[in-house]
């Protein structure tokens, strides 16, 4: 990593660039990540901050760059029903986030136990089918089996329970958006804890088990600190993605009944391109996009970057 | 592992319960498979729900009792393959989806790699504003796109697609590219190093290799949020970049009583990523360990 000297300056070109390439590697090898990041990043969040502050709505052609100062910001919170849909996501992301966390946990420690490799294989595989289906072939399957008429699921329960079929989609939207995005998503967590869990080192349970800890203590002593780095960024990124969470309530609720599963990307959608006020729909954006960043921040800080990068 | 340590905890406490050790670890046994079968019912479900209606004639898709025994006919995928708009949606994302995937690994995984084996400055930082790009929701990154795409002529191009793929999926490649990296020792570049290789020559010879796990892993991933993502070709892309997200949506609002069609377009959006999930499932759950694996 020393500076060119003379007798070097007198190779060949070639051999200069070579020096200069790995003189300076890391900064070729991050300079694509690093120009990207710059793209998607600044861009889009300078430019909706940008919208939001000015007037702009696309039926009237032209009018754009009036500055408007904070009024977006109002009409988003009073009349757009962004405080609404901020609630009904965060809802949405605490509920979905809590079923997926638990049950993927629980198949991936159950998995876990599993002597047999041919069994072993099969559940693993079955397990993360989910996540190949999309959001808009999940809807479809979803709605073709939910339909209070056609649907198999509500037949089964007229048929096998003593119970009225629920309208699941009228009844609890919500709640059933949440189910669906359980049945999607929970292979992440599983694949993700499965992995953790079979890294753990035979070693590190032996001693717990022959110092007599019993099951729940060996979880909550042994097991679960060790996991803490695979837990935090899973869940970190499944928080993540559920608050970005688009296509499956796009297609599946709509948003509906009403204002029931609106989520914030819904709204912004719906104000962007049905009521056509990109100003109003910057506005939500960027004080969602804020938002978020705050909570991963407090995330992050709260449970410490220090397990997962060591 | 979990349940009959549970058994040995059991006997250690209480040594002459009824029931043999055999008999109880059988029952315990029993039990877990029993939960796993159930998940796995629940999971499987959709899947043969959904392939069996596209299998079953118009009549019968949506009769309920259910017909659940049925003449299977292929009426609907020979419909759906004749459907050219269908099929050129579906070969183009393939392409697209791929060549977003090459280009994103070529961009994220070296970057991983600086962040791993150097001394970045500022390092946290960089990482929380590497995954800020994921949590913009796509609504708000797809309009300044929108704007954009049209002032360069990049609306409705494929160009424009991968480009937008690969800002989806930059941010997880880093990420867990990087923890895997961390997972891999640095003596073996240092190895490498006292053999007389540069350091980009360790990188390319031994490190990747090592880190062949995880990169199929995340490849995989990057190709499944790519494939599944609707909003972006909703918005930015019209014939020439149309995925076959958006070919189903248009199915949905169009042709909402042709279940048997709506039922054969969605299996065919889930096969070839539930073939490619199969074939690699393996890879899967060591890449995605978070360099937990490698670490012990």
């Amino acid at each position: 990593m020393s500076t060119i000297t003379a007798e070097q300056s007198n190779e060949s070109g070639l051999a200069r660039l070579r020096e200069l390439w790995d003189q300076y590697l890391p900064y070729w090898l991050a300079t694509p990540m690093v120009l990207v990041m710059l793209v998607i990043t600044l861009f889009p969040g300078a430019y909706d901050l940008y919208l939001s502050l000015v007037e702009y709505k696309m039926s009237s052609p032209g009018s754009i760059g009036e500055f408007a100062g904070l009024s977006n910001y109002r009409t988003a919170f009073t009349e757009a029903g962004a405080l609404k849909s901020f609630g009904v996501t965060l809802t949405f992301v605490g509920g979905a986030l809590a079923m997926q966390t638990v049950l993927g946990f629980a198949m991936a420690a159950l998995l876990h136990g599993v002597k047999s490799d041919r069994a072993e294989a099969f559940y693993r595989v079955v397990f993360i089918l989910p996540m190949a289906v999309a959001p808009v072939s999940l809807a479809t399957i979803s709605r073709v089996m939910l339909n209070t008429e056609v649907g198999i699921i509500p037949y089964l329960v007229r048929e096998l329970t003593p119970f009225a079929a629920p309208t699941f989609l009228s009844d609890f939207p919500l709640l059933t958006l949440m189910l669906v995005d359980t049945w999607h998503w929970t292979p992440f967590m599983f694949i993700i804890f499965y992995a953790g869990l079979s890294s753990i080192p035979d070693t590190l349970v032996e001693a717990s088990r022959v110092d007599g800890a019993p099951l729940w203590r060996r979880y909550v002593h042994v097991i679960l600190p060790y996991m803490k780095p695979v837990l935090f960024v899973a869940v970190l990124i499944r928080m993540i993605d559920l608050f970005r969470h688009f296509g499956l309530a796009f297609t599946l609720t709509g948003g509906g009944p009403g204002t029931a599963t609106q989520l914030v990307s819904l709204n912004v959608y719906e104000q962007g391109f049905r009521f056509v006020d990109l100003g109003a729909a910057a506005a939500i954006a960027v004080v969602y996009l804020l938002f978020v960043i705050a909570v991963a921040n407090v995330l992050i800080a709260k449970v410490g970057f220090e397990g997962v990068w060591e | 592992m979990a349940a009959t340590d549970a058994e040995r905890d059991l006997d250690a406490e209480r040594p002459d319960t009824r029931l043999s050790k055999d008999t109880r670890e059988r029952l315990t046994a029993i039990g877990r498979h029993a939960v796993l079968l159930a998940w796995s019912v629940v999971v499987l479900f959709p899947f043969y729900w959904i392939v069996s209606m596209s299998l079953k004639p118009a009549r019968e898709a949506i009769s309920l009792p259910p017909k659940w025994i049925f003449l299977p006919t292929v009426i609907h995928y020979i419909e759906l393959a004749q459907n050219g708009e269908f099929v050129y949606a579906f070969f183009n994302t393939v392409l697209m989806v791929s060549a977003s995937v090459i280009l994103v690994l070529l961009i994220g995984v070296p970057a991983a790699y600086v962040l791993s084996r150097y001394d970045v400055p500022h390092q946290r930082d960089v990482l929380v504003w590497i995954l800020s790009s994921r949590m913009l929701p796509p609504i708000a990154v797809v309009i300044p796109f929108f704007v954009i795409f049209r002032e360069l002529n990049l609306f409705d191009t494929r160009i424009a697609m991968i480009f937008m793929y690969v800002t989806i999926n930059i941010s997880l490649v880093v990420w867990v590219m990087k923890a895997f990296f961390d997972g891999i020792p640095e003596t073996l570049e240092e190895a490498a190093n006292v053999d007389g290789a540069t350091r980009f020559q360790a990188f390319r010879k031994v490190i990747l290799p090592s880190a062949k796990p995880g990169i199929i892993s995340v490849a995989i991933i990057s190709f499944i949020f790519a494939w599944i993502e609707l909003l972006f070709s909703l918005v930015l892309t019209n014939q020439q970049a149309a995925t076959v997200a958006v070919q189903v949506y248009q199915f949905i609002g169009v042709r909402q009583i042709e279940w048997g069609m709506l039922a054969a377009a969605s299996t065919a959006v889930i096969v070839p990523v539930l073939v490619f999930l199969i074939a690699v499932n393996k890879y899967l759950a060591a890449g995605l360990s978070f360099g937990v694996v490698l670490k012990e």
